[in-house]
């Protein structure tokens, strides 16, 4: 056995601990759903071995998914329950990604075209729930968050053409538009994760102190008007800096998450013990919070040292990724995960105002967890030496 | 390319060394175990929490039903400004908060509340924007404290976003927090003031014409009406701006002085801290000074500091240090017992008297005219604050029975109108309440 193998299986084997403990506890008739995802797992890291892409990130994303399922059957069993089915279709997702030749040229306005038909269906049609986030019903019972999707089609889109011919007036056009698509819906976690993320693509294929500057400034004017223009934006950003004057709105939940942190200590109080049912949004976006409350440090480094680990593997495969437009995207990719990761877990940390974004593979959400494990398919494709 | 990618890798990890710094701030740092808001200190229990209860040892604030499954009940909801709540959920504020560590162990918090009053005072202040309160002058001890609209303790969780959506900021209490102008209810003060300075006596007769020309502005009487030849003792009752301006610009920065001496423009040093108000450094023109006589200008002061503007006024200028908690019982240490603190002599013996005789004359023939019966002997002051658009604010102060005063009171009404309508019948109805309540029980006695 290879060590890496190796040490996925002890992860797993923990994981698996953790569970039966819960059951213990908790009993339940779920107890073959993490079984079944680490089953589908292995089938997943075999099909990825068979394409001959590596499938190192793979193991750590099902670490990733699996603790996400064990936190979220500790807060309520009916969230993993739904948490698995979005699992499932999220690996049909990621079979997908790596095995279709999504990044193919031909494709890259199909792209552009189709992340911004889903956010205009999200504008018109689409519900509200918690606030910012806009969800698309279909068929009346299956609902999904199409801006997960639009933005990864956005960095496709963007990827290709900057490779291609620097920055030019129509890719400029298509991400103000879809900037302005999320501002109207008032989303603007994503739309700041999409901005950083396209200004990391462009510095990367060229880079000058001036541009720099220039965007800097620019970025500043628009988070400046969009802080001015919303009014929760600006209740978000005053709770950042004195939570402790919002404890009726957005400043319990920032309080919340850090004495939470802070109650942890370095072991934590074990799985179980925290006081997870006053932390908002605790399966979502603070999932952190549950975890470092009843895992301490420890566990919170871990997870950390996952997400590490896994920009590790990403950036020594796109080492090897020969062509310079697909690496451009598998970076886009990279930083999309990564830089969502920062976002959330610095808001937190009360590191940076928070921005009301999922922890990727972890926290609760079926759409979410689909489009991540799609770009993850994709960016494992990229592993393989041919389109 | 390969030396972007790298770099792009130690940018990557070097944010999430940054967020392993935050990490280990939050884990073992930051030490938020004991925060009011972390519910992880206030749910803790291992003994049946305190009961806070009022001056003659009615409760308060009881907690009901078994462990983990208790409930706080307050005995009136308009005490939540006072006794504070507390809450699973939603944490802890005013004296539950201050007396955590001791209510958490058991012990008797026994305020200085008189419970039976605090509920007509409720039933006064229901339903209008504005705060109340009662002082013993003697003492300092807050008989009643009402800011209305209030949050009731008891219904906490399920009128939570009602009370957070509510535009008449029910979670602020005025008493403490809100700042407003003065308004006449000052001129006591620079009454008292210009008596001490020697510049008139009660018996001065003036002309009053009912406009007052200074820096080439003017400074009107309320309404613009004109009050003939009057005595500045007559001037309080009536509430002549004229004479009040002309008396400000002579007494000058002097009067700035002696409303600091007052504790005003300063925080209260009790139990529930407050608001500064605003008393400036000195007046930068005469027409300003004219203005501060009367209460308007910069001037700012809370419903508690004109409270014990009233208590030190009724406590032959003695100003007492106001205070909510008389004792605290059982446990290790058995009793604590506050003493009451004083402040200073504010005014000298004979002024204040002076003062307290055109408060007299006030509530017998000027502007607090007939609210109350005469057996009463309130003395008093109404007040009509300039307030914009939105209309004046109403304040009245006011003390009884008048020769050795048992209470003081202060109550402003946010927009109510004038002084006289609107706050006065409140104040001289806490009043009478209050001594019909003290007069009952030394019957009893």
């Amino acid at each position: 056995m290879r060590p890496l193998y190796r040490a996925w299986l002890y992860f797993v084997a923990w994981l698996g601990g953790m569970a039966l403990w819960l059951f213990y506890n908790k009993g339940t008739a779920l107890w073959w759903q993490p079984l079944a995802i680490c089953a589908i797992c292995v089938a997943l890291f075999i099909v990825t071995e068979r394409r001959g892409c590596p499938p190192g990130g793979l193991q750590l994303v099902s670490v990733l998914v699996l603790l996400g399922w064990v936190f979220l059957f500790r807060l309520d069993s009916g969230w993993a329950a739904r948490q698995f089915w979005g699992f499932v279709v999220g690996a049909g997702a990621y079979l997908l990604g790596l095995l279709l030749p999504w990044l193919h040229p031909r494709f890259g306005q199909l792209a552009a075209v189709a992340a911004l038909t889903l956010l205009v269906l999200a504008l018109v049609f689409g519900t509200r729930i918690s606030g910012a986030r806009a969800w698309l019903t279909v068929f009346d019972t299956f609902t999904f968050q199409p801006v997960e999707f639009a933005r990864i089609l956005l960095i496709i889109y963007l990827g290709g053409e900057l490779a291609q011919n620097r920055l030019n007036v129509k890719s400029a056009a298509v991400l103000g538009l879809f900037l302005l698509l999320l501002a109207l819906q008032t989303d603007l976690g994503p739309a700041l994760l999409v901005f950083l993320v396209f200004s990391a693509l462009y510095f990367t294929i060229s880079f000058s102190w001036l541009k720099l500057v220039l965007f800097l400034g620019l970025g500043t004017a628009a988070a400046a008007a969009a802080v001015w223009k919303f009014p929760h934006l600006r209740t978000r950003l005053l709770a950042w800096l004195t939570p402790w004057d919002f404890l009726d709105s957005k400043g319990y939940q920032v309080l919340q998450g850090i004495f939470a942190l802070n109650a942890g200590g370095l072991v934590g109080r074990g799985m179980g013990e925290g006081m997870a049912d006053v932390i908002p949004a605790a399966h979502t976006d603070y999932i952190l919070a549950v975890i470092g409350e009843e895992f301490g440090l420890l566990g919170t480094f871990a997870l950390l040292l996952v997400y590490v680990g896994l920009a590790f593997w990403a950036f020594r495969l796109l080492l090897e990724v020969g062509d310079g437009r697909l690496r451009l995207i598998g970076l886009g990719f990279t930083l999309l995960l990564h830089v969502q990761v920062l976002l959330v877990v610095g808001g937190i940390l009360r590191l940076i105002p928070f921005t009301g974004m999922t922890l990727p593979f972890v926290s609760y959400g079926s759409s979410s967890l689909t489009a991540q494990l799609w770009m993850f398919g994709m960016l494992t494709r990229l592993g393989r030496e041919q389109l | 390319m390969n030396g972007q990618m790298r770099r792009w890798f130690l940018g990557t990890a070097a944010c999430y060394v940054i967020i392993l710094g935050g990490l280990l701030y939050w884990h073992l740092a930051a030490d938020l175990g004991t925060h009011s808001a972390n519910p992880r200190y206030y749910r803790v229990f291992s003994e049946p929490r305190g009961t806070i209860v009022d001056r003659r040892g009615e409760p308060l604030a009881v907690t009901l039903g078994e462990e983990e499954n208790f409930r706080r009940s307050y005995a009136a909801a308009s005490l939540t400004h006072v006794v504070g709540y507390f809450h699973p959920r939603y944490g802890m504020t005013a004296l539950e908060r201050i007396y955590h560590e001791e209510l958490l162990v058991g012990r008797t918090v026994q305020t200085t509340i008189d419970l039976e009053l605090q509920l007509k005072v409720e039933s006064l202040m229901e339903g209008r924007i504005g705060a109340a309160v009662a002082l013993s002058p003697a003492t300092g001890e807050v008989l009643a404290l009402v800011s209305s609209p209030w949050i009731d303790g008891n219904v906490l969780a399920e009128r939570w976003s009602e009370y957070s959506e509510d535009g008449r900021s029910p979670f602020l209490n005025r008493v403490t927090q809100g700042q407003y102008p003065p308004g006449s209810v000052i001129k006591p003060i620079v009454y008292g003031t210009a008596l001490e300075r020697e510049l008139t006596s009660p018996d001065q007769i003036w002309n009053d014409q009912g406009v007052f020309r200074v820096d080439g502005r003017t400074v009107q009487n309320f309404g613009g009406r004109s009050l003939g030849v009057i005595t500045t003792e007559e001037a309080l009752a009536l509430s002549s701006n004229t004479v009040f301006a002309e008396l400000a610009v002579e007494l000058g920065d002097d009067l700035l002085s002696v409303l600091r001496r007052f504790a005003l423009g300063s925080e209260p040093l009790w139990e529930l801290g407050g608001q500064s108000g605003f008393v400036p450094q000195r007046a930068y023109s005469d027409h300003n000074k004219a203005l501060l006589g009367i209460g308007q200008g910069e001037l700012l002061v809370t419903p508690l500091q004109m409270g014990m503007v009233a208590a030190a006024l009724a406590n032959r200028g003695v100003l007492m240090q106001p205070y909510l908690v008389q004792e605290l019982r059982g446990g290790f240490r058995l009793r604590q017992i506050t003493r009451p603190v004083e402040l200073g002599q504010v005014l000298s013996e004979s002024v204040a008297a002076q003062v307290r005789d055109a408060m007299v004359l006030t509530a017998r023939s000027g502007t607090a005219q007939g609210v109350c019966s005469d057996e009463v002997q309130l003395a008093a002051k109404t007040g009509t604050a300039q307030a914009g658009a939105k209309g004046d604010h109403a304040w009245f102060i006011g003390f009884a029975p008048s020769p050795m005063p048992q209470i003081a009171v202060a109550v402003l009404v946010e927009h109510g109108g004038t002084g006289s309508a609107a706050a006065a019948p409140i104040g001289a109805a806490i009043i009478e309440e209050a001594l019909k309540i003290w007069n009952r029980e030394k019957g009893i006695r």
